[in-house]
C-alpha cells in the first residue's frame, strides 16, 4: 500500500533525472562532433590522418546504396551466429555436467587451462591449414574464441545454486531427475544467460579479426581493404558500423533475456 | 494418543577442524504424539535447529535414532515437510508455481495440481497473487507461500524452523494467528522451533526447553492455555503470570546449566 502511494513521486523524480542525463549524453556526443566537424574543417587535422564527417556520411551513402554495407553486417552476422551457436550447443551442456559431476570437470580442467589463455587469433594458422579460408574457417576461429567463455560462464551458474533451495526440493519429494530440471537449470538460467551476452560480444570481436586476415567479405575485410585501398573515410564507416550491429545484437539479447527470465523482471526494476 | 515422530538418545557432534568436535545434540529422547503442536524453546546455538535437521533427514545423528511412525529416518523424508525461515522459494516459479511443486513431484496431474493449490493459496489468503513471483511478494506473504507449499504436499508432520523470526513484529503476530487457525483447521503434527517465549506460549501445546553446549533438553512444559487461542490474551493477567513462572523456569535450569558448567560468579552476585 505505502509503495503504490509512494511510487509515484518517485517515479517523477527518476524521469527528471534520467531527462537530464539523456540531455547530457547528447550534448557530450553533438560536442565531440562538432569539435571533429571543426578539427577537420578548419584543417587542423589533415585529411589522409582524419577524414570529416561529411566525407564518412558521404562513404557511408555510397556503400548503403549499392547494398555493400547491408550484405557485409549480414555475412559477419551470420559467421558469428554460426559459431556462437556451436559453441553454445556444445558448452552449455558441458558447463552443467561439470557442475554436477566432478570427474567431468577433472578431464576437462587441464584443456581448459591450456586453451583459455589462446586469443582466438592464434588459431588462424591451424585454422586455415585445415579448413582453407572458406565460412567454416570463420566459423571455427568465432567457435574456438567463445566455447570457453560459455563453459566457465555455465560451469560457475551451476555451481552456485542455493543449497537451501536444492534441500527444499528434496524435501518436497524431488527426485535426482526434478532436481536437475526443476531446479538446478532454472537457477543456473540467469547467470548462463548473461555469460552469453559477454560471450556474445567476444564472438564478434572474434570474427572481425578473422575476416582482416583472410576474407573476401564481412565487416572485418571491409575496413582491411579500405585501409589498402587508402580510403580512410570507408574505415571509419566500417568502425561505426561494426558498433551499431554489436549494439544491435546486445539489445537483442536483452530483450531475450527479459522475455526468458520473468522472475528477474523485478530485481533489475 | 500414540507417537508420530521420535527421537531415541539422539547424539549429534561435528568435526570443525582446528576447533575440534562441537556437540550439537547430546542423548537426547522426545516423543511427539499425533496431532502435538510442539515447540522446540531455546537460545541460539542450543541444538534445536539441528534435532529439526535431523527429524527432516538432512543430517544424520551421530548416534541414537530418530524415527517417524518407527521406521528410522535415513534421508530426506518428504512425509517430514519443512517451512524455513529464509523461505527457500524457487524465484523462478509464481506463487501458483510453488505450491504446486510438492504435487508435481507426487506425480499429480496438471488440472488437479491447479485445483488443489488453489485450496492452499486461498487458506493463506493470497487469492489473487497466484501469478506474482516471489521477489514481488514481501516476507511476510512469501512466509505465507512457503507454509501453502508445504501444506499442499501433505506431509504428516509440519517442521518449522524459526519461521517468522525475520518478519517484523506485527506480521509475526498476524502470522502466528494464521498458524493458529490453520493448526485449528488439520490438527497436523507440528514441530516449531522458537527463541520466543511468547510465540512457544502462544502456538503450542508442549514447550521443550532446550539448554546449550551440549543441546539438551531442560525440561518439557505442558502449556495449560485453553485453545482456541488469539494473539490479543498475551495483555491478559493470566497469560502474563503464566509467562513468568515459566521464564522462572528456563531462568533456573539455565542457571542450573551454568553450574554443571563451571561457571564461576562474580564477587557481585
Amino acid at each position: 500500500m505505502t509503495a503504490a502511494v509512494a511510487a509515484p513521486a518517485r517515479l517523477t523524480l527518476r524521469m527528471t533525472m534520467n531527462t537530464w542525463l539523456l540531455a547530457i549524453n547528447f550534448a557530450a556526443v553533438a560536442m565531440v562532433l562538432g569539435l571533429w566537424w571543426l578539427a577537420t574543417g578548419r584543417g587542423w587535422i589533415a585529411p589522409i590522418f582524419l577524414p570529416s564527417p561529411g566525407d564518412v556520411l558521404d562513404a557511408a551513402r555510397i556503400k548503403i546504396a549499392n547494398g555493400n554495407l547491408l550484405t557485409d553486417v549480414l555475412v559477419s552476422a551470420r559467421r558469428v551466429f554460426l559459431g556462437f551457436a556451436l559453441a553454445a550447443t556444445v558448452s552449455i551442456p558441458l558447463g552443467v555436467v561439470m557442475g554436477v559431476w566432478r570427474p567431468a570437470k577433472a578431464i576437462m580442467d587441464p584443456f581448459v587451462s591450456l586453451l583459455r589463455p589462446l586469443p582466438s587469433i592464434t588459431w588462424i594458422p591451424l585454422s586455415i591449414l585445415w579448413l582453407g579460408i572458406g565460412e567454416l574457417q570463420k566459423v571455427a576461429i568465432v567457435f574456438m574464441g567463445s566455447w570457453i567463455y560459455i563453459l566457465l560462464y555455465t560451469y560457475e551458474s551451476t555451481r552456485r545454486v542455493d543449497p537451501l533451495l536444492l534441500r527444499a526440493a528434496r524435501n518436497l519429494g524431488a527426485g535426482d531427475g526434478a532436481v536437475m530440471w526443476e531446479v538446478i537449470l532454472p537457477s543456473a538460467l540467469p547467470g548462463i544467460i548473461s555469460g552469453l551476452k559477454v560471450t556474445l560480444a567476444i564472438s564478434w570481436s572474434c570474427v572481425l579479426t578473422a575476416e582482416m586476415i583472410a576474407a573476401q567479405n564481412g565487416l572485418g575485410a571491409l575496413i582491411w581493404q579500405a585501409k589498402d585501398w587508402g580510403n580512410l573515410p570507408l574505415v571509419l564507416v566500417g568502425m561505426l558500423c561494426i558498433s551499431l550491429t554489436v549494439l544491435l545484437a546486445d539489445w537483442l539479447a536483452l530483450r531475450l533475456e527479459r522475455l526468458l527470465l520473468p522472475w528477474e523482471r523485478g530485481r533489475r526494476g | 494418543m500414540a507417537a508420530i515422530l521420535t527421537a531415541r538418545h539422539v547424539t549429534k557432534s561435528y568435526d570443525t577442524g582446528r576447533a575440534g568436535r562441537v556437540v550439537a545434540v547430546q542423548d537426547l529422547s522426545l516423543d511427539i504424539e499425533e496431532g502435538e503442536f510442539v515447540c522446540l524453546f531455546g537460545a541460539s546455538g542450543c541444538g534445536k535447529s539441528t534435532m529439526l535437521g535431523l527429524f527432516a533427514g538432512f543430517i544424520q545423528p551421530t548416534s541414537g535414532e530418530v524415527a517417524l511412525r518407527n521406521v528410522p529416518i535415513t534421508g530426506i523424508e518428504p512425509r517430514c515437510g519443512v517451512v524455513f525461515q529464509s523461505y527457500a522459494l524457487f524465484p523462478w516459479r509464481t506463487v501458483r508455481g510453488n505450491v504446486e511443486f510438492g504435487l508435481k513431484m507426487q506425480g499429480v496431474g496438471r488440472a488437479a495440481r491447479r485445483v488443489r493449490a488453489q485450496e492452499f493459496i486461498d487458506l493463506v489468503k493470497l487469492t489473487g497473487f497466484e501469478d506474482r513471483y516471489p521477489i514481488e511478494l514481501s516476507g511476510g506473504m512469501q512466509q505465507r507461500v512457503t507454509l501453502a507449499r508445504i501444506l499442499a504436499a501433505s506431509p504428516e508432520v509440519l517442521l518449522m524452523d524459526e519461521p517468522f523470526a525475520a518478519l517484523d513484529a506485527m506480521t509475526r503476530q498476524v502470522m502466528q494467528e494464521e498458524l493458529l487457525r490453520i493448526h485449528a483447521g488439520n490438527h497436523k503434527t507440528t514441530v516449531f522451533i522458537t527463541h520466543s517465549l511468547d510465540e512457544a506460549l502462544i502456538l503450542s501445546d508442549r514447550i521443550v526447553v532446550m539448554s546449550a553446549r551440549p543441546g539438551r533438553i531442560k525440561a518439557v512444559v505442558t502449556n495449560p492455555l485453553s485453545r482456541p487461542r488469539h494473539v490479543a490474551m498475551q495483555i491478559t493477567p493470566d497469560y502474563l503470570a503464566l509467562k513468568a513462572s515459566l521464564w522462572q523456569l528456563v531462568e533456573a535450569e539455565l542457571a542450573h546449566q551454568d553450574e554443571t558448567s563451571q561457571f564461576v560468579p562474580s564477587p557481585a552476585d
